[in-house]
């Protein structure tokens, strides 16, 4: 039983956090069996027996012997993780002294609520980043809102940055969400049942069937624009999920749509619609530009290299590819 | 009284809670006190889902199998929108038990559907006049247990969009 083989004999055991198991008390090297008599070794502890893993026995004090279990080694692990991460993003976020307090506040409560959730939760579903997406209010909905309908008027496009990482969509309104979108989406397969039950075809599955054709519609949108960012070679600072928010901005316009559709027959459709795709054809290329146009383009100043216009190109592409898919989606709900 | 009250500390119900958290659902425009929702009760909400199964029946739909799929999933979406909305997280018990609560005017919506038929203007000023009472109430809830600033009406939208399918079970 010596160091070297208790640390290798615990596969468990995050690279990054490695308690010296020198510090928790080795067992008497004399003693065959891990004593199992008193309270203290438990859980995997008590389970290993003579393996000779180097687990605390009756020496060990509570404390150590929670330390020393594998589960709740990892859970304190990433834990602190989280907590550190929490605490950047706090850090990252905030602007302006009098948020600071909220901020703090938040990044506890952020800790404590990544050390409640299960440690495989964060493998697949970032959620400390997601946290960033939501973090919203009703005046920045309200407003965004506004700029999805009205796109013309609005000056400045720019995020604000706060050292080095965007600030949260409370307090700028050029910041994505998701919380809109995936309203907006859920929304929209309402209010496709609600149009199919007007037209006497509606059925409770499909309700479902349309859910899963516009999330695969998304999914295939999302993939392709990241195929074609990774063949043009830019850098950009689009990240997927930024990606996402901004694909399932045009929701909003085609609930507009088929509302309108549903109140003011095919000419309602056709005029909500038609505003709706010119505003989220603007929208999308003011906001895309600043993420995928290299700086000097973002500037204003047209630079002519064959780099810069296929960005632009590709720009263009997107923000055309979205009335087309509004259009697509929406155009059989109505009759 | 004495009786009563011994009963009610063994099964672990505590009717004055019940009670009080059934007052601040049937008035959603005063404040919310955020500690009501410390202790988890699901006892208050099963008995209005009950009820809602049992109205429904008198009106002669057979639905439970929708009822419940439509609440489990409901909740569980509510339950990661206000996780990733709040500071703080949420149980999934007490999200059921907040919806659960805030179902009671359907009780009363689907318990008009009885007497008379909801398909007309009246019914759909009804049920709208319903889901935003209930919306109300579950969002003024959540907000003052959760501490979430500024964002009641953002709660209210998605409650508002469960307790419409909730309506659209009742109305047709």
């Amino acid at each position: 039983m010596h160091p070297a083989g208790s640390a290798a004999g615990t596969p468990r055991q995050p690279s990054k956090r490695r308690i010296p198991v020198s510090h928790l008390g080795m067992a008497d090297p004399h003693q065959l069996f891990d004593d199992t008599s008193s309270a203290q070794s438990q859980g995997y502890g008590a389970q290993r027996g003579p393996s000779g893993l180097g687990y605390p026995t009756a020496s060990a004090s509570p404390q150590a012997a929670f330390l020393a279990d594998p589960v709740s080694n990892m859970a304190m692990a990433y834990g602190s993780s989280l907590a550190a991460q929490g605490k950047e993003l706090v850090d990252k976020n905030v602007s302006g002294l009098g948020w600071w307090e909220w901020g703090e506040s938040w990044g506890h409560e952020a800790r404590a609520s990544g050390r409640a959730l299960p440690p495989q939760i964060d493998r697949f579903i970032p959620v400390t980043k997601l946290k960033y997406y939501f973090a919203v209010d009703t005046l920045y909905v309200g407003k965004k809102l506004g700029l999805l309908f009205f796109p013309y008027l609005h000056q400045d496009w720019e995020v604000q940055y706060q050292q080095d990482t965007p600030v949260a969509p409370r307090f700028d309104v050029n910041a994505p969400d998701l919380y809109i979108p995936a309203m907006a989406f859920i929304t929209y397969v309402l209010v496709a049942g609600l149009a199919l039950g007007t037209q006497d075809r509606f059925s409770p599955d499909l309700l479902g069937l349309q859910a899963s054709s516009a999330l695969a519609w998304l999914t295939l949108e999302v993939l392709a624009i990241l195929l074609s960012l990774y063949l043009v070679t830019v850098n950009t600072d689009l990240t997927t999920i930024d990606l996402v928010a901004f694909l399932g901005y045009k929701y909003v316009g085609m609930i507009g749509g088929i509302l309108m559709g549903l109140l003011f027959g095919k000419i309602g459709y056709y005029l909500v619609l038609g505003w709706c795709c010119m505003s989220i054809f603007v929208f999308m290329i003011r906001t895309l530009r600043l993420k995928i146009l290299a700086e000097a383009a973002a500037e204003g100043v047209p630079v002519r290299g064959a780099r810069n216009q296929l960005r632009m190109y590709l720009t263009m592409a997107v923000a055309a590819a979205q009335p087309l898919l509004m259009y697509w989606l929406t155009f059989h709900l109505v009759r | 009284m004495f009786v009563w009250g011994e009963s009610e500390g063994e099964l672990g119900i505590n009717f004055d809670h019940i009670w009080q958290k059934t007052l601040t659902v049937l008035n959603p425009l005063k404040p919310a006190d955020g500690s009501i929702m410390n202790e988890t009760d699901l006892a208050g909400p099963i008995l209005f889902c009950v009820a809602l199964g049992a109205t429904l029946l008198l009106a002669g739909k057979v639905q439970f199998g929708y009822i419940y799929g439509m609440s489990g999933i409901g909740c569980l979406g509510i339950y990661a929108l206000l996780n990733l909305m709040s500071s703080s997280g949420v149980s999934y018990g007490c999200v059921a038990s907040v919806l659960g609560y805030c179902l009671l005017p359907m009780v009363i919506l689907s318990g008009s559907a009885v007497f008379f038929s909801l398909q007309g203007m009246i019914g759909t000023v009804l049920a709208l006049v319903i889901i935003v009472w209930c919306s109300l109430s579950a969002s003024k809830i959540f907000i003052s247990a959760l501490d979430m600033e500024g964002q009641q009406l953002l709660v209210a939208y998605p409650c508002a969009l469960l307790y419409g399918l909730f309506a659209l079970l009742t109305v047709f």
